[in-house]
């Protein structure tokens, strides 16, 4: 026998939510440096099998919220570039990057053997 | 109330700090997730598993036993799902999400990389301003994934940029490595390009909570259908067949 489809109960209490952010907010007057946010002003609108185009989507908003940053960045003086004798831990080791580094010959190679 | 005694702040500040732990059964892609996490962001102190599933109540203690005002909780459910719970501790609220499509910066296709602990660039599509939800998210978001400038072992420059988009009623995440001058131009004018670093993920909102692990439903996503019972289904679409063909 078939179970009843038992319809989900949505809630969306606008009025708690909206209180609950006034609660939590940051205060209005911090300058941009303590958060380093940034809003995309266009909305995603691709389809989501469609990984080419997704992620090309994710990139300009990457790239929109990165050039934004710069000038943001550069009137509030805050230092961004990296000086080139500035060194220190990376996030991926050097060992990690070399692998990364063979992988992208050897994937080359492979590429122009099969020419 | 110690805002308020401060002799007159000088400047106000934003002041995070985030608790990042997991139940217990977690896998190893979980377990590197986590740790990609806690190598972009310095302000996170990660603790010990937490013993038990049910006494969620016990977290918003142990943030403040580490002085953290957030916490980002990974629950493993049948060694298979993952949750993810960020929350403002102790007062709330609470996000519990789903996530999915995991990818950690170890996987070789992503190219990019960044100083450990350099503060991230947070970006936020305009869906997030367009509901109530959404804007709540963010703000959690912001005070969890933004680093803020006085963590202790952030480093002075900015180097990636952290992305939540929405698309399809889930919070899609990327970090891409920002480049400025072109490499094969080193010398010639700064053009800003884009590498990905990783991780990837993709979380569908569930539950939003007013208190910490705590308190009342003020949202919840009536297009979430549990990993489970997509499981199910697709078991008894198949058993259908197989009973359809015996007959």
């Amino acid at each position: 026998e078939d179970s009843v489809p038992r319809q989900k109960i949505e809630i969306d209490n606008k009025i708690a939510l909206e209180r609950i952010r006034d609660t939590i907010k940051l205060d209005p007057s911090l300058p941009w440096t303590e958060t380093l946010s940034v809003t995309y002003p266009a909305v995603i609108e691709v389809d989501v099998d469609d990984d080419l185009n997704r992620e090309l989507a994710f990139y300009k908003q990457a790239l929109d919220g990165a050039k934004k940053a710069m000038s943001l960045a550069e009137k509030h003086r805050l230092p961004f570039t990296r000086p080139a004798d500035y060194f220190a831990e990376m996030v991926k080791s050097d060992a990690h990057m070399e692998r990364i580094r063979q992988r992208l010959l050897d994937e080359s190679a492979t590429i122009k053997r099969s020419e | 109330d110690e805002e308020t005694q401060a002799p007159i702040a000088k400047r106000p500040k934003n002041k995070q700090r985030v608790l990042l732990l997991s139940s217990r059964g977690i896998t190893h892609r979980m377990r590197h997730f986590m740790n990609d996490l806690e190598a972009l962001l310095p302000h996170v102190k990660k603790d010990s598993k937490l013993d038990s599933k049910n006494h969620l109540h016990l977290l918003p203690e142990l943030a403040d036993l580490n002085n953290c005002n957030n916490t980002l909780y990974f629950e493993a459910r049948r060694h298979e799902d993952l949750y993810l719970w960020a929350a403002k501790t102790p007062n709330g609220p609470s996000i519990k999400m789903h996530v999915q499509n995991v990818h950690t910066m170890d996987e070789l296709k992503m190219t990019g990389n960044c100083l450990k602990g350099s503060r991230g660039i947070l970006s936020f599509d305009k869906s997030f301003d367009e509901s109530e939800w959404g804007r709540l998210t963010k703000e959690v978001f912001t005070h969890i994934f933004g680093v803020p400038p006085q963590a202790r072992k952030a480093k002075p420059f900015i180097d990636h940029i952290l992305t939540f988009s929405v698309l399809d009623d889930k919070i899609w995440f990327r970090n891409f490595q920002i480049i400025e001058k072109d490499p094969t131009q080193p010398n010639g004018p700064p053009q800003t390009s884009l590498v990905e670093i990783g991780p990837r993920f993709v979380l569908t909102p569930i539950r939003i909570f007013e208190g910490a692990f705590s308190g009342a439903t003020v949202y919840s996503n009536p297009e979430f259908v549990s990993p489970a019972a997509v499981r199910s289904a697709l078991k008894r679409a198949k058993g259908n067949k197989y009973g359809k063909r015996k007959q």
